[in-house]
């Protein structure tokens, strides 16, 4: 993009911008120097560069393992969540659009609470009785479901005021579609763009949860946090080459689906 | 036996009635248009005849068969909204033969129908374009193609022109009217606009508050309004309360009189002294505010040259048709 505007304004809102990227990416950049560093203890630059830290990284089985549990839960988390939110969003703004001001009452109750205290609740409650799965993935599922919950609502429900609901419901049901058609050929299509945002949302956010992740499972079911968490005594290279593993895989993940998401023409 | 006939037709929100008996017959191949202020019922209206809102009583006979029981799928009904209702996720071509493939017709007829359409309505080269791309005046274009494909019976228009800036507004009502006449059509059009209604109607219901208050075509409608409301809605009547119109007219009145603003002539030896207030220029129409015996009266006089032109302040006289007058009650 081009454009004529140049003087002291323009450089003064450029380096405020530079200086801003540069805030955000100086840790990061350390992080990742740090992982390909042999030794960097005493000296201002590394003293060498290597990649042993991420081989030995990528060759642990039980770090493959976390990480494929952590992929597990917060795809299931997330299933789960678009299994349930998606027809309930319909119902809520097709029939009832009265109860969408409960509903945003009640997608805050998860950010309400804080994690600990949340968990306290959960291990008395999922602990013992017929509803034991602490130590479970199962639990984690489901509480990251209801983590995910308002990530999912807020996006897709602002997807929904855009598209003329009713109006589009009414079209496809004159021209002779079922409710079941006009959903899934005209609605769905059109909350791809907020049900892709929010998934990415809630996705970058579960993949790297701890706190719930530690307190409810902990090790019997080891995600990339608490493995993170329970490496904290080795080699910080090794720790280091994780987090830049991790930080990689989700912009991966954000370059792909926002590549899948380019408007069609 | 009309083609379409709603009997006793009843509609309440929750315990508040929108309307509790309407009665209108229309003729096949009739442009009939409800026009009413908003908030009188017409769009309720036509959404109950489409099947989109449910009916509390009374019946909807279209071509001898009630629509009351049906859904909105199997009345065979094309509706055309004033939000377009374009489906985004597809090209013109996509959204037109939409209802066709609910319909399973095949590739080559839907084909080929859709094609016919898109000619009706003058967008061939739209074809593989999406809504998004598309200026109102052409969305609105492709929604009625849209609702034209299925060859439906009977074709709802609910403000079709509403969202449309002022020319392409014209041109398409003209279109639109067209389309109607070649295919024979049985239209209902919903508006609130009188300049629509008065020039593209065979018929025009007026509606207020839930009621047909008045029905019939557009000269009638216009010379010949049956109560207040619809002189007040239609056009711009003078409407002077009893005692005015006597004092005015210096005869015992005993209703309300409806003097239309261009059945009231300026002159220079009419009847009536006068002064003229003020004036407007609506472009072919000059717009004066007369008072005359204490009266305030619109006059509308015919833009012919400027040196007509009454300043304000001149006394003039007024000579009015005193066929044009109307007792409303």
């Amino acid at each position: 993009m081009s454009r004529a505007e140049t003087g002291p304004g323009s450089l003064y809102h450029r380096l405020t911008v530079y200086v801003l990227f540069l805030i955000l990416l100086l840790p990061l950049a350390g992080t990742l120097l740090y992982s390909i560093a042999t030794s960097w203890s005493a000296s201002i630059l590394p003293s060498g560069l290597t990649f042993k830290w991420y081989i030995a990284l990528w060759s642990d089985p039980r770090f493959l393992t976390a990480f494929g549990q952590s992929l597990l839960v917060c795809v299931g988390a997330l299933l789960l969540s678009v299994v349930l939110i998606l027809p309930l969003l319909f119902v809520v703004h097709y029939h009832f659009p009265r109860l969408d001001a409960l509903m945003n009452i009640l997608i805050l109750l998860p950010f309400a609470v804080p994690p600990v205290v949340s968990s306290v609740g959960l291990l008395q409650l999922y602990g013992s009785g017929p509803m034991a799965m602490v130590g479970t993935p199962w639990i984690l599922i489901g509480c990251y479901f209801t983590v995910a919950l308002p990530f999912m609502y807020r996006a897709i429900t602002n997807n929904l005021q855009a598209i003329n609901l009713r109006d589009l419901m009414d079209a496809a049901q004159l021209l002779g579609a079922n409710t079941w058609q006009a959903a899934f050929l005209v609605v769905l299509p059109n909350l791809r763009k907020g049900l892709m945002i929010a998934l990415l949302l809630s996705f970058s956010f579960l993949f790297g949860e701890f706190v719930f992740a530690n307190l409810l499972v902990g090790t019997r079911y080891e995600t990339l946090q608490v493995y993170l968490n329970n490496m904290r005594n080795s080699s910080g290279h090794f720790n280091s080459a994780l987090v830049i593993s991790y930080f990689f895989f989700v912009l991966v993940m954000t370059w792909a689906a926002n590549r899948l998401n380019k408007d069609k023409a | 036996m009309s083609f379409v006939s709603v009997e006793h037709l009843q509609k309440n929100y929750a315990s508040t009635p929108v309307f509790s008996d309407i009665n209108c017959r229309i003729e096949r191949g009739e442009f009939v248009t409800l026009l009413g202020p908003s908030g009188c019922g017409k769009s309720t209206l036509l959404r109950c005849i489409a099947g989109l809102t449910p009916v509390n009583s009374g019946k909807i006979l279209l071509d001898g068969q009630d629509l009351v029981p049906l859904s909105p799928q199997k009345r065979g009904i094309g509706m055309v909204f004033q939000s377009y209702a374009l489906f985004p996720n597809m090209t013109v071509e996509q959204n037109i033969a939409f209802g066709l493939r609910m319909q399973k017709v095949n590739g080559d007829d839907s084909h080929k129908r859709t094609a016919e359409v898109l000619a009706l309505v003058e967008l061939q080269e739209f074809a593989k374009r999406y809504p998004h791309q598309l200026s109102g005046g052409q969305s609105q274009r492709v929604a009625l193609a849209r609702s034209l494909v299925t060859r439906p019976r009977l074709l709802l228009l609910d403000e079709p022109l509403s969202a449309l800036d002022a020319r392409i507004r014209k041109h398409l009502r003209e279109q639109i009217r067209q389309i109607q006449r070649e295919l024979g059509l049985t239209t209902i059009f919903v508006t609130h606009d009188q300049e629509e209604a008065l020039t593209m109607s065979d018929r025009i219901f007026l509606m207020n508050q839930g009621r047909i208050v008045q029905s019939g075509d557009a000269e009638t409608l216009y010379t010949a309004p049956v109560d207040v409301f619809a002189a007040g809605f239609i056009g711009n009547y003078n409407l002077l309360d009893a005692q005015s119109a006597s004092r005015l007219l210096q005869r015992p009145i005993t209703s309300r009189l409806a003097i239309r603003p261009e059945a009231i002539e300026l002159g220079l030896n009419g009847e009536l002294d006068g002064e003229v207030r003020s004036h407007t220029l609506l472009g072919n129409v000059i717009r004066y505010r007369v008072q005359a015996r204490g009266v305030e009266l619109i006059v509308d006089v015919l833009n012919r040259s400027a040196a007509d032109l009454h300043p304000n302040g001149q006394r003039v006289s007024l000579s009015i048709d005193p066929s044009a007058l109307r007792e409303v009650a």
